[in-house]
């Protein structure tokens, strides 16, 4: 009869894993998604700045150079945030620019 | 700070499975013992156990009508194999002229037997071996004199007085000793002392001894004890008292006397613990003892045993041994509290994530949407600021956020962000009216 013991042990253990594993999992995709769209959201603002400014900022394409290459590299959620921060420190210097 | 907030967060799982562990701990730590010893005492378990040493003898007690018969005849029935005795006439004087009839059988009846015996109902008092039962009550020695009279000669005149008092409602007469000590002879004594130079275990014709007990070296480590065994005395006679005898032959030897179920000690610091141990055996052992035909070896690992006990209990003043400290004992009684303490961690770290989710209002953020993009749309004929630009960009990525469901913290931030934005716009173009906080202060219609 230990098997059965044994069975229910392992079931517990499994059943508590997924309880507290599958939220997790799925709250981490939700940051990842939330953390690109944010970076997308910045790098589309600092194109638009970059347009409205009629010189060259060499610093701030650089930084929306690398931006830009963040997102088409993909990644998890600190490359997204990385992305996010090139592309605002990219439009806040073509803003000063203007 | 929502970077600490979050570490916190996260913290909280440590706390649980610090509190469990906790738990778990003080759950398993729970075999505490009340043994005040010297270390662990090495003696055996407790020795007397029903049946299966040997204590009960083959006797066929006739039939509760034969035993009865026997009884209206005779006030006074001695089965064959009875070893129990008394003075006759002290207890008929005692008995005087009351309807007190005394059934004597044998040791060692099974419960069966002892049953049978119950129902002869013409029997007040039953002697099984040397153990005495009344009607109401039963009676057993308390003191050394009394053990040693009823175990070495199964002298039972004192307990029956009493039982007899008891019967006739009379207050019980005060103990009569008849056991009486006289010196061995030298012929007596010679075989013996030849017996225990030479293989130190004397075993007298008649006593159920056979080899030197096992649990010897445990009782008395530090010399090898001599072993004089007799058989049950005749009652009535003087006792030879070959403890003292043997002391003055073999001084600072350890000496164990045995007569019948009688053991005593004789040696050094004999004065200082044979009482106790004598107490410690036959208080707790003397009803079965008297009751069943136990084979000397038995009564005599009891014995030994006990000597162990009392050597390692730490009756005598002596300083403790020296014991590690243990951090578990020490740390027992917190770990409740820590676990307390976790668990209140735990609850508070967890309010936050519980109440959390549920709070701000949902329709909020659509609504701002809405009316943030009615501003960009009614300025954006107007203005050719970048600003707008970036705020109609802005407002785009909340528009995709909400569809994705993304986090309200994002779309909060767009948002403040457009808002911002746009509020730049209304005031590169002069116009206060566009301005968010005032296009909106009075929500949309």
């Amino acid at each position: 009869m230990i098997w059965v013991w044994v069975v229910g042990i392992v079931l517990l253990v499994v059943a508590g894993f997924a309880a507290a594993y599958l939220p997790r999992a799925r709250a981490r995709a939700l940051r990842q998604r939330t953390a690109w769209s944010a970076a997308r959201a910045a790098i589309a603002s600092a194109a638009i700045s970059r347009d409205a400014v009629p010189d060259d900022v060499p610093e701030a394409g650089d930084l929306f150079a690398r931006a830009e290459l963040l997102v088409a590299n993909g990644g998890g959620v600190a490359a997204a945030e990385e992305a996010a921060d090139c592309a605002e420190r990219a439009d806040r210097l073509w803003r000063e620019a203007r | 700070m929502t970077r600490v907030v979050a570490q916190l967060h996260r913290l909280r799982w440590a706390f649980l499975a610090t509190a469990v562990v906790l738990l778990v701990v003080f759950l398993l730590a729970q075999r505490q013992t009340v043994d005040v010893s010297y270390a662990q005492s090495p003696s055996g378990e407790d020795s007397v156990t029903e049946g299966s040493a040997g204590e009960l003898t083959d006797t066929d007690l006739p039939s509760v009508a034969e035993m009865t018969a026997m009884l209206d005849e005779d006030p006074v029935v001695r089965l064959p194999g009875s070893i129990a005795d008394w003075d006759e006439q002290l207890v008929t004087e005692a008995i005087g002229d009351a309807d007190i009839r005394v059934l004597v059988t044998p040791p060692g009846l099974t419960e069966k037997q002892q049953d049978q015996l119950r129902e002869v109902e013409n029997a007040t008092i039953l002697v099984v071996g040397t153990e005495i039962t009344g009607t109401m009550y039963g009676v057993s020695a308390d003191d050394v004199a009394g053990w040693r009279a009823q175990f070495a000669t199964g002298d039972v005149t004192s307990l029956l007085l009493t039982l007899v008092a008891s019967e006739k409602d009379e207050d019980s007469p005060p103990d009569i000793d008849l056991f009486r000590w006289r010196a061995p002879t030298a012929a007596e004594l010679a075989p013996v002392v030849a017996d225990l130079r030479a293989d130190r275990l004397h075993v007298a014709d008649g006593a159920t001894l056979e080899s030197m007990p096992d649990r010897a070296a445990t009782a008395f480590p530090d010399q090898e004890p001599l072993f004089a065994v007799f058989p049950q005395q005749p009652f009535g006679l003087p006792v030879p008292e070959y403890g003292a005898a043997l002391a003055e032959e073999f001084p600072d030897t350890p000496i164990v006397v045995m007569y019948g179920n009688w053991a005593e000690y004789h040696g050094p610091d004999a004065e200082s613990f044979s009482d106790v141990v004598a107490a410690g055996v036959y208080s707790r052992f003397g009803d079965r003892i008297a009751g069943y035909a136990y084979p000397q070896a038995n009564v005599l690992g009891v014995y030994l045993d006990q000597v162990t006990d009392v050597r390692y209990a730490g009756l005598f003043d002596r300083p403790l041994p020296y014991q590690p400290f243990d951090p578990l004992r020490v740390a027992l009684p917190v770990l409740p509290w820590l676990f307390a303490l976790c668990v209140l961690v735990f609850l508070g770290l967890s309010v936050r994530s519980v109440l959390g989710p549920g709070g701000g209002p949902p329709r909020r953020a659509p609504a701002r949407l809405a009316g943030l993009t009615t501003l960009a749309i009614e300025m954006s004929g107007l203005s050719r600021d970048p600003a707008l630009v970036r705020a109609l960009s802005k407002l785009e990525a909340v528009r995709r956020a909400l569809a994705e469901d993304l986090s309200q913290r994002l779309v909060r931030r767009l948002l403040d962000e457009a808002e911002s934005e746009l509020d730049t716009a209304a005031r590169e173009l002069g116009r206060a009216d566009y301005r968010p906080a005032n296009y909106l202060a009075g929500g949309i219609a």
